[in-house]
């Protein structure tokens, strides 16, 4: 465990010792601050005009509904722009640079590495997501929304931050080049992130697999404020999958050399 | 303390390393010594459970390489081809990374780090970010980091690679003052290294060890006679046969004429000295002698005969061809 630790400060330090933390953490908050903006003058005009004709009660304009449901699914674009940046130099900076030969030298297991890179890339997006409790704080002050769909919504983001992450960190174990590795993440991402669209343009049964196979997709219950427990093996078993391929990855790179 | 027993290790259809086997006793420095490619590099990361060997075994500080890895890298201490440094991170915290996970406990880590520190002197240098290291510096920061778990074993790839002369004599040193509590592999493809630090040299060439012997004992075996370089100015006299007269030499050979000035290669019968003798020849016969020396064959010609398939040509200051036996297979 200390190993593991080890692993993920050094990992969460290289961030902030180089620009990736800035910029991303940066860069997220500006296009974060941008679709929370949008949302809410959008928000805001709805819920006018539905006072206008004099709506109440139940038909009212709800800020869960209608402005953290939409804001949270705005949140995984910003992962497709974000994530490629955070995982790719996780092994592909050490094959280049040699410090690889260090930690597969030092007493660690494969797993020990991988797991402390997974964490450090974590607390990154940790400290991403924190900086949107910034805006739902906002709108505790102005208005009354329910927290409850709040926090589900955040253990989904959670969980699915750390698919991306998953993913990411396998795609960096396969190449000495950041570049390339973060190109091939976005690409990948972008992939997983369309296959949405497809299955909602196509019949019902390819939808179904579609939903299923989506990461996004199943991220849509959090939102609702419903915590499943088959969205969050889905999740768990989805982080651990990318693991274990990176895990393979890096083995079999030992073998080729 | 380091056991190695028939390693192979194949790139797919290139071998690197071929069927090789040596032995290292605790406290010794033993050079791993080699042209580029010779598959130095390669064996070492075999033996620091970096890459695993396609053939044979490996036992490094009493723990098998491939069945128990984490042991033995517990006690190995390793200096890749290029310090595996992290550019953005300072020494300071480079080295506390790596006592982390090297396993030195908590409350020795400081303590530790710091004498490491002041014993590869780069203490003046903690706070600075590891990427502005001037190349010794981050050499010696690669060997504070090999040695900071105070590790039985020692791997050094090419510590002195890319040193100025100054630097280079003062790893060499501090090499040396490690031995003896470490045992000690270093790697390299300059010769004198091995003859001022080490104890026993391995020489290998494309993947295959060709010797393992003292730096002393190659040198002294691979030289059959003794040969005396002579420079005369006999007034155009020819020399050769008086100086072939002269007890105990076997052979003269005209190297080199200039002018008056005639170079010879004398051999000898060995452990004879003849030099008084062929001072005393020339003097007496009153020409003049400009120059007479031993032609030790250096553990450089050594290195040639054994690592290149042509003879090599005589250097231009005179020391001699290589006469050595085809190379040798390895033994131990
Ligand atoms: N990762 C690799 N993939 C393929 N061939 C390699 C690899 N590493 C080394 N080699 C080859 O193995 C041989 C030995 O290389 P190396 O051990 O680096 O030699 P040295 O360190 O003695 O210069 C060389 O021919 C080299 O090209
Ligand atoms: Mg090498």
């Amino acid at each position: 465990m200390s190993n593991i630790l080890a692993i993920a400060q050094k990992e969460l330090k290289g961030y902030f010792a180089g620009p990736i933390a800035y910029i991303s953490i940066g860069f997220w908050a500006l296009m974060y601050g941008w679709f929370f903006n949008a949302l809410l003058q959008f928000f805001v005009r709805q819920s006018m005009q539905m006072n206008q004709f004099g709506m109440q009660g139940p038909q009212a304009m709800n800020v869960n509904q209608q402005l953290i449901r939409p804001l949270i699914q705005n949140v995984t674009v910003l992962i497709l722009f974000v994530m490629p940046m955070v995982t790719m130099r996780t092994y592909s900076e050490e094959k280049r640079s040699g410090t690889i030969e260090l930690l597969l030298t030092s007493p660690l297991t494969d797993f020990q590495i991988i797991v402390g890179k997974f964490i450090g890339a974590m607390a990154l997006y940790l400290v991403m997501l924190a900086v949107t409790l910034i805006h739902i704080g906002v709108l505790f002050i102005y208005g009354n929304p329910e927290w409850k769909p709040i926090v589900t919504a955040y253990i989904g983001l959670i969980l699915m931050g750390g698919c991306f992450i998953s993913v990411g960190l396998f795609i960096s174990s396969l190449t000495k080049n950041q570049i390339i590795a973060g190109m091939v993440t976005f690409g990948t991402f972008l992939m997983l992130w369309v296959i949405t669209w497809i299955g909602s343009f196509s019949g019902p049964t390819i939808d179904k697999l579609t939903q299923y196979v989506s990461i996004i997709d199943h991220l849509d219950d959090f939102g609702k404020g419903v915590l499943d427990t088959t969205h969050i093996i889905y999740y768990l078993s989805f982080i651990t999958f990318g693991l274990f391929l990176t895990a393979k990855a890096v083995d079999s790179e030992r073998w080729r050399g | 303390m380091i056991e190695v027993q028939h390693l192979s290790k194949r790139y797919g259809r290139v071998t690197a390393v071929d069927d090789i086997s040596f032995k290292v006793e605790r406290g010794e420095i033993l050079g791993f010594l080699g042209p580029n490619g010779a598959g130095k590099t390669t064996t070492m990361r075999v033996l620091t459970g970096y890459i695993p060997a396609t053939e044979g075994k490996a036992i490094v500080a009493g723990f098998d390489i491939f069945e128990q890895p984490i042991e033995a890298k517990r006690r190995t201490g390793y200096l890749p081809e290029t310090p595996p440094l992290y550019p953005d991170t300072s020494v300071i915290d480079y080295l506390g990374f790596v006592a982390r996970i090297k396993g030195v406990p908590a409350g020795e880590r400081r303590q530790r780090i710091r004498q490491v520190m002041e014993r590869t002197r780069i203490d003046d240098v903690g706070g600075r970010l590891c990427g502005k290291l001037s190349k010794g510096y981050r050499q010696r920061v690669g060997l504070a980091q090999a040695i900071l778990h105070n590790p039985d074993v020692l791997i050094l790839d090419e510590p002195t690679a890319g040193l100025d002369p100054k630097q280079i004599i003062e790893t060499r040193q501090l090499i040396k003052e490690l031995a003896g509590s470490h045992t000690i592999i270093l790697s390299t493809h300059i010769l004198p290294e091995v003859s001022q630090t080490c104890q026993r040299v391995v020489i290998i060439n494309k993947g295959k060890v060709v010797a393992v012997d003292t730096p002393d004992n190659l040198t002294a075996r691979l030289r059959g006679s003794e040969t005396m370089y002579v420079q005369v100015d006999a007034n155009g006299a020819d020399a050769s046969s008086a100086l072939g007269r002269v007890p105990g030499v076997t052979r003269v050979a005209e190297a080199e004429r200039k002018d008056h000035c005639v170079s010879y290669e004398v051999d000898s019968e060995r452990g004879r000295d003849v030099r008084r003798d062929l001072a005393r020849t020339i003097v007496n016969s009153g020409w003049g002698l400009l120059e007479l020396r031993p032609m030790r064959m250096s553990l450089e010609d050594i290195f040639l005969s054994l690592t290149t398939d042509e003879t090599p040509a005589p250097a231009t200051d005179g020391d001699a061809p290589a006469e050595a036996a085809p190379a040798e297979s390895a033994e131990s």
